[in-house]
């Protein structure tokens, strides 16, 4: 122990190198920390609200989202099996005059108690109504029952009336009390069921009902028993099963975020490695010394792994708080999806969680420890006289890396990326990236040597000498460049599958939204539908020229998993005005056609051509997969129908949107008015296409704010790296900068030389980077996303942002590379040719 | 005249308001507080008809079946029991197409009084009817609330409950005509004969069946006594409580009787019927009807006095009643803070134990949480 | 012609240099040997322009250091000093023939030209044929032979050697000696050998004993 200071005191001596390392663990740690903690406090909340809504249910029947028939809650309750059965039909309604929209749940309040009793409504007395009045409160059919989350979120409390609307009608309501159960959770609210039957046109429908089961009773025993009863599309789930949904749902996009993180923390590492490695070769002879004098080799290699781990170490516990610090502030500004739209209505509260936080302290000690290994390794393998002689930086001049087992990662990347899906989770997708970051790291020596023997070796003294050193010592410039490209690989990954992801969506947007005008029952798509004298009157709109409409609904074909969105709309035979993936299989005649979306393909394992069995209106209909199209709206999956044969085979000729074609030269504006007046009281909501592209694109870029954030960290560690390295190089250099000035160069020329070979050194990184980037983002769109997401995209790179941002970093990194060598630069180090040692 | 207490049973449900609001409040006008509904009204001179008005009627307010008794097991003590069933109809959802509308409602409360327990055993359900959960017949008695029923079948009711820490599986022979309260089934509650309702009993109801109690089911028999009542208009102004007692006599006689109470403790109403063993029924009015409180128990969990040993003056003749066991209390305050006591009793003549049955009385707490 | 007269430098309050003069004509060759810490190193550096004097002048063939500027001075020591120092400082990533062109790479001669007189010195040092080797591949004496090259192949006016044998075995000292005096004698500069060793002063024409009481013949 008495050695510690003589090894981590040399982290003290050279600060900055130590400081940089150090920011650079703490930035991937913090940032990691704060994507799990976010989506931890996200899922918690979600699971706590579930479990609130399931409360003491054993299984709950789910199907379709526009429910299915009452007469299966009397079935049920009758069953022996069964002790308690509580009836729920949730409507999504939406405030009239605001966008504030509200799930309203419809219970029997006799069945709620024994089931569900966090559900159950308190009345609150109300002083301007009659004592009798108030007494059936709980039953009366405009009495709304608000959770606290609710009251506050839409500012009402009780006693106030509430308008919403139902169907296309305003409804208005009465706010009658408060679910003192479920005060702390999410928006909520609660009426008596008939009353919502009544007003929302669901009569003889429910959505779900929550089952408590006789006492002692197996789950799966009555699960077998009851499940003979339930039509198709109609399943028996453990409540649990939704909370997993949920969480299956959103973590994809949480490893992304969490990996890309890791990715950040990778970066620390190198940053590490290279901080180390310039250290190491600095005190080449203190180390020779060391052992000289009788340190043991693995003595000298645990010290130096001590180094790296005392600065994952700080990093880390510095990272998991500020960790925590951002993701509330996260969560305050993007909320608990971190802007993805999975969580809605949520007002997650942030915990610390022991086990989380421990476990990244350990990956920051990890990444330290790992940029430490091969530096320590190298130094251990001193040998002692030799080095005791040698000059500076010999030993680091001669390494030219490790060709060979970079090129075996690299290779290695391939099939990884053949890879299926591991628990649905891209891992193979993830571990070819990293072979790729590592394969290209360790080859990175090779690629500036190849880089340097392209290079002039005339012109003025500061690029001869540059050249020189860059063909001569590879393994010095590939050092400082390796942050850089671990950085910029990632940055140009991002950014490729980002800009690709967009455009793609926005082409998709184009062709999915073909139509003039786009109107729909209020913004919420179960609340509201267009009867069919409503689609008829919507027709008839002078300047309508052609109206095709929509009907969503969700079905359920496998139980545990979440429920696929069906849209039933015109299509013609062979779906050209679909974004259709691949080519469609032509269907015979009298079949019913569909067209899934990639995730229902990836998902189900449907292929066009197959015949499948869809669940509508509760009996299995057989329909032939026509084709494959791309759908970035529903992750869990999609799958249309025309239209006709919807109506056909279910007969439910309601419809939710509408899509709008203008006679020529028809105002569009005067017919939006004239359609919305249709409506009659204002229920109907009309856009452009360009409105909604507008929107759906805002909340696209609000999806990834958080992957600009890790850019943004990416490109400081990568900056913090060429700084890091340079500082460490230069001090390592004092004394040859110190022969160049008794040789006559002037400080400018030193400058210059620091400059051109740092910019050098960026260079090859951001070569490196830029190409390990490319087809890190390959693998991202190929694999990752498609696995993870299960879309396809288009690749489109953003080349002029790349260049800008390539170019900045070179600069960047010069600027860095001079200011580091600043002090070498100085008077005294001239003096330092004739140190003695 | 359990009719509070069963509101007050009821009002032991997660639902207190609801229950509540089966009592039109004080100072209401019954069928017509309801502007939208109109209940139908009790009225002096309806003849009623066997075994249709053992039915329900729905077009009134409220309705209770309420059947109390003592039993006795193959061994040891015999014990009390009690079930009710109220039937109420809300006002609410006339128009609604909804099978869930609760235009009805259904309630049950059940207790078992176990001295060997030395408190009540106690449970309740509640439903709107309809999807076969919850219903009644409007021809014969017969009301039914998911595994817990009450119906009748030619000479003798059958009630079944399945309580969380009993059950009960009861055949309840009649042994006489129906014995009706007040002036042919008119029942008075208040000088104002607005407040009044339909009323008959059935007292000396035979008893056989089985009773499972700790998990363990035993054959029982004994004697019981059931109320049936339905009214639009109830609780007079100025009554804070009650106290009600139904008795079956040894002789074969019964003896019903009750006093709507002022908060000073005095009588605002009172009345009595009584059956003599050879089937004569005397209607007995205020003046002819005294009650006199002669011990108290303290209950040690709310702290309230009970007068649980009365002396009665029916007519001409004074009685002692004493009860099974002091602690009947039925203490619902962990749901909504009713609190009363509804008990199995004796009753003494000239120190003669001459009959049995059951003593309710509300309104001795502090304010009773109804509503 | 070096001149320096009535030279003082203090260091932290401490006086290093006191009273110092020296003059050199063209072609001569002279040894200083002293105590450590006596000042040497510090005389050195103000020779070679890298360090100012607190008073006193030092002049090279009649250029007054005092009016020179930061990157005057730099030009005088890339066009008329060389230098040899204890630890070679032979630059790692160059090969020979490169690290002996540096200092006409620095006065603008990059040229096939500057590469002959390169190799011309190599072989001067007797390592003609060594030009395409590392640094890595000599020996010490070998590399201060190199560093003897790189000191004289841009023919300065003075050649400052530090110490050039304190690195050596006494045959290779001997050898570099020998070699270092050849070669300024035969370039016509001055030369002034700084060395504790009085064996190795003995190789220039002339020995000076550096004291704190200054410079003595």
């Amino acid at each position: 122990m008495r050695l510690a200071w003589v090894f981590l005191g040399s982290l003290g001596r050279r600060r900055a190198a130590t400081l940089l390392s150090f920011a650079a663990i703490v930035l991937g740690v913090a940032l990691g920390m704060a994507v799990q903690a976010v989506n931890q406090a996200a899922l918690a909340e979600f699971g706590r609200g579930l479990r609130t809504l399931a409360g003491a249910a054993d299984l709950q029947v789910v199907g379709p989202r526009t429910g299915f028939d009452e007469a299966l809650y009397a079935r049920l309750a009758a069953r022996p099996e069964v002790a308690q059965a509580s009836p729920v039909l949730e409507v999504r309604t939406e405030r009239i005059g605001t966008t504030d929209t509200l799930n309203i749940l419809g219970l029997d309040l006799f069945a709620v108690g024994a089931v569900t009793p966090a559900l159950l409504a308190r009345p609150v007395e109300i002083d301007d109504r009659a004592e009798r009045e108030s007494r059936l409160t709980s039953l009366a059919e405009d009495s709304v029952f608000l959770s606290a989350a609710a009251q506050t979120a839409l500012a009402v409390q009780p006693g106030d009336r509430l308008s919403v609307y139902a169907g296309s009608q305003p409804l208005e309501l009465r706010v009658a009390g408060d679910l003192p159960g479920a005060a702390e959770d999410r928006r909520l609210a609660v009426m008596d069921i008939a009353a919502v039957q009544n007003h929302f046109d669901r009569i003889g429908r429910l959505t779900r009902i929550d089952l408590k089961l006789v006492e002692g009773l197996d789950v799966q025993a009555a699960r077998a028993a009851l499940e003979p009863l339930l039509p198709a599309g109609v399943w028996l789930e453990v409540p649990q099963a939704a909370e997993g949904q949920a969480s299956n749902l959103s973590r994809a996009y949480r490893v992304n975020l969490t990996l890309l993180a890791a990715m950040a923390l990778i970066t620390g590492a190198f940053l590490v490695f290279s901080a180390q490695a310039l250290s190491v070769v600095r005190r080449h002879t203190e180390l020779a010394f060391l052992r000289a004098i009788g340190l043991a080799r693995r003595q000298l290699f645990v010290w130096l792994l001590a180094e790296g781990a005392l600065v994952g170490l700080l990093g880390a516990v510095v990272g998991v708080a500020l960790g925590h610090g951002l993701a509330f502030g996260l969560l305050e500004l993007l909320g608990g999806d971190l802007g993805a739209g999975f969580f809605s209505g949520l007002s997650p509260s942030l915990r610390f969680d022991p086990w989380a936080s421990g476990l990244y302290v350990l990956l920051g000690v990890g990444a330290g420890v790992a940029g430490a290994w091969l530096p320590a390794r190298d130094a251990a393998d001193i040998a002692p006289a030799q080095a005791l002689k040698a000059s500076d930086d010999s030993a680091l001049s001669q390494r030219r890396g490790h060709p060979r087992l970079g090129l075996a990662l690299m290779l290695m990347s391939l099939p990884l990326c053949a890879l299926p899906p591991i628990m649905e989770l891209p891992l193979g997708g993830y571990l070819a990236i990293f072979g790729l970051l590592a394969g290209s790291i360790l080859w990175l020596p090779m690629l500036a040597s190849g880089f340097a023997r392209i290079l002039p070796l005339w012109g003025p003294v500061p690029v001869r000498l540059a050249a020189a050193r860059l063909r001569a010592a590879p393994g010095m410039g590939a050092v400082a460049a390796t942050g850089v490209l671990a950085s910029v690989a990632l940055v140009v990954a991002m950014a490729i599958m980002v800009n690709s992801l967009r455009d793609s969506v926005d082409v998709w947007l184009g062709q999915i939204l073909p139509a003039d005008l786009y109107l729909r029952a209020g913004r919420v798509q179960s609340g509201g539908v267009l009867d069919e004298a409503l689609q008829a009157r919507l027709a008839d709109v002078p300047g309508v020229a052609h109206v095709e409409f929509t009907r969503h609904d969700s079905l359920r074909l496998v139980p545990g998993q979440p429920p696929v969105a069906l849209l039933a709309r015109p299509v013609s035979s062979d779906g050209r005005e679909l974004p259709l993936v691949g080519s469609a299989h032509a269907v015979a005649e009298g079949e019913t056609a569909i067209w899934i979306s990639e995730a229902l393909h990836d998902l189900q394992g449907w292929r066009p051509g197959d015949r499948v069995q869809l669940p509508l209106a509760g009996s299995e209909v057989s329909v032939r997969v026509t084709g494959i199209w791309r759908d970035y709206a529903r992750q869990t999956g999609s799958l249309m129908l025309d239209l006709a044969d919807y109506r056909r085979l279910t007969g439910d000729r309601s419809v939710q949107d509408a899509a709008i074609w203008l006679t020529p030269g028809a105002d569009a504006f005067s017919v939006a008015e004239a359609l919305k007046s249709a409506g009659g009281s204002g229920a109907l909501e009309v856009t452009a296409p360009g409105e909604i592209r507008a929107i759906s694109l805002r909340i696209f870029d609000r999806t990834f704010a958080v992957t600009y954030v890790l850019e943004a960290a990416a490109v400081i560690i990568g900056l913090a790296g060429v700084a890091a390295s340079f500082a460490a190089l230069a001090a390592a250099r004092r004394r040859e900068f110190g022969l160049l000035r008794h040789l006559g160069l002037t400080r400018g020329q030193i400058g210059g030389l620091l400059a051109l070979e740092g910019s050098l050194a960026a260079g090859i990184g951001i070569l490196g980077g830029l190409t390990v980037g490319g087809a890190i983002a390959w693998i991202l769109i190929e694999v990752v996303n498609r696995q993870s997401f299960h879309w396809s995209m288009d690749l489109s790179v953003p080349w002029l942002s790349l260049l800008v941002f390539a170019g900045t970093l070179a600069g960047l990194a010069s600027l860095a590379a001079v200011l580091a060598g600043r002090q070498a630069m100085r008077q005294d180090a001239v003096l330092a040719v004739r140190e003695d040692w | 005249m359990h009719r509070r207490t069963c509101l007050l049973a009821l009002a032991g449900l997660p639902l207190p308001r609801i229950l509540a609001a089966v009592e039109p409040s004080a100072g209401s006008n019954g069928a017509e507080t309801d502007s939208k509904v109109a209940f139908d009204a009790v009225l002096p001179g309806r003849v009623l008809r066997f075994p249709d008005d053992e039915g329900a009627h729905p077009g009134f307010r409220t309705e209770w079946w309420y059947v109390t008794g003592w039993l006795k097991g193959t061994e040891g003590d015999p014990f009390g029991f009690q079930i009710t069933f109220f039937r109420v109809r809300t006002g609410i959802g006339e128009d609604n197409p909804s099978a869930f509308a609760p235009r009805q409602l259904l309630l049950a409360h059940a207790a078992i009084a176990d001295p060997r327990l030395g408190r009540l055993r106690h449970d309740q359900r509640a439903a709107r009817t309809g999807f076969e959960r919850a219903g009644y017949a409007t021809d014969r008695a017969h009301v039914r609330l998911d595994d817990w029923s009450f119906e009748q079948m030619d000479d003798h009711y059958v009630t079944r409950v399945n309580a969380e820490d009993f059950a009960y599986d009861l055949r309840l022979a009649f042994t006489g005509p129906p014995m009706f309260n007040g002036d042919q089934g008119f029942s008075r509650k208040a000088p104002d004969p607005y407040h009044a309702s339909y009323y008959y009993s059935r007292p000396q109801l035979q008893v056989d069946g089985q009773v499972t109690l700790d998990g363990r089911r035993q054959a029982v028999s004994g004697r019981a006594w059931m109320d049936h009542e339905w009214s639009s208009a109830y609780s007079p102004e100025g009554a804070d409580g009650w106290d009600w007692v139904g008795l079956n006599l040894d002789d074969g006689g019964a003896l019903m009787a009750f006093r709507m109470r002022r908060p000073d403790g005095t009588a605002l109403w009172a009345s009595a019927t009584r059956r003599f063993s050879d089937g004569r029924t005397q209607s007995l009015g205020p003046e002819q009807v005294e009650w006199f409180p002669i011990r108290r128990w303290q209950s040690p969990r709310t702290g309230i006095e009970y007068p649980i040993e009365w002396d009665l003056r029916i007519g001409e003749r004074r009685y002692r009643l004493q009860p099974l066991m002091d602690d009947q209390e039925l203490d619902s305050r962990r749901s909504t803070g009713t609190i009363y006591w509804e008990g199995a009793m004796r009753l003494f003549e000239d120190e003669r134990e001459i009959g049995r049955g059951y003593l309710e009385m509300t309104g001795y707490g502090n304010r009773i949480q109804v509503g | 012609m070096l001149e320096i007269s009535d030279l003082y430098r203090r260091f932290n309050g401490r006086s290093v240099l006191e009273a110092i003069s020296l003059r050199l004509e063209p072609s001569e060759y002279v040894a200083i040997t002293g105590e450590s810490g006596v000042g040497k190193s510090t005389l050195l550096n103000l020779i070679a322009g890298l360090d100012r004097p607190d008073r006193g002048r030092l002049a090279l063939d009649g250029e007054d250091y005092a009016t020179l500027g930061e990157d005057a001075l730099t030009r005088l020591r890339r066009d008329k000093l060389g230098f040899v120092f204890q630890a070679f400082h032979i630059l790692p990533h160059l090969t020979l023939r490169q690290n002996v062109t540096l200092p006409l790479w620095l006065k603008g001669q990059g040229g096939r030209r500057a590469e002959r007189q390169a190799e011309s010195l190599l072989d001067a040092v007797g390592l003609g044929d060594r030009a395409e080797s590392w640094p890595r591949e000599l020996s010490g004496g070998e590399m201060q032979r190199v560093a003897i090259a790189r000191a004289l192949v841009h023919q300065p006016r003075l050649v400052l050697a530090d110490e050039p044998t304190g690195n050596l075995d006494p045959t290779n000292a001997a050898r570099v000696l020998k070699l270092l005096g050849e070669r300024i004698r035969d370039s016509g500069a001055m030369g002034i050998l700084v060395t504790h060793s009085p064996e190795a002063a003995k190789s220039a024409d002339r020995v000076l004993q550096l004291t704190p009481e200054g410079l003595h013949g």
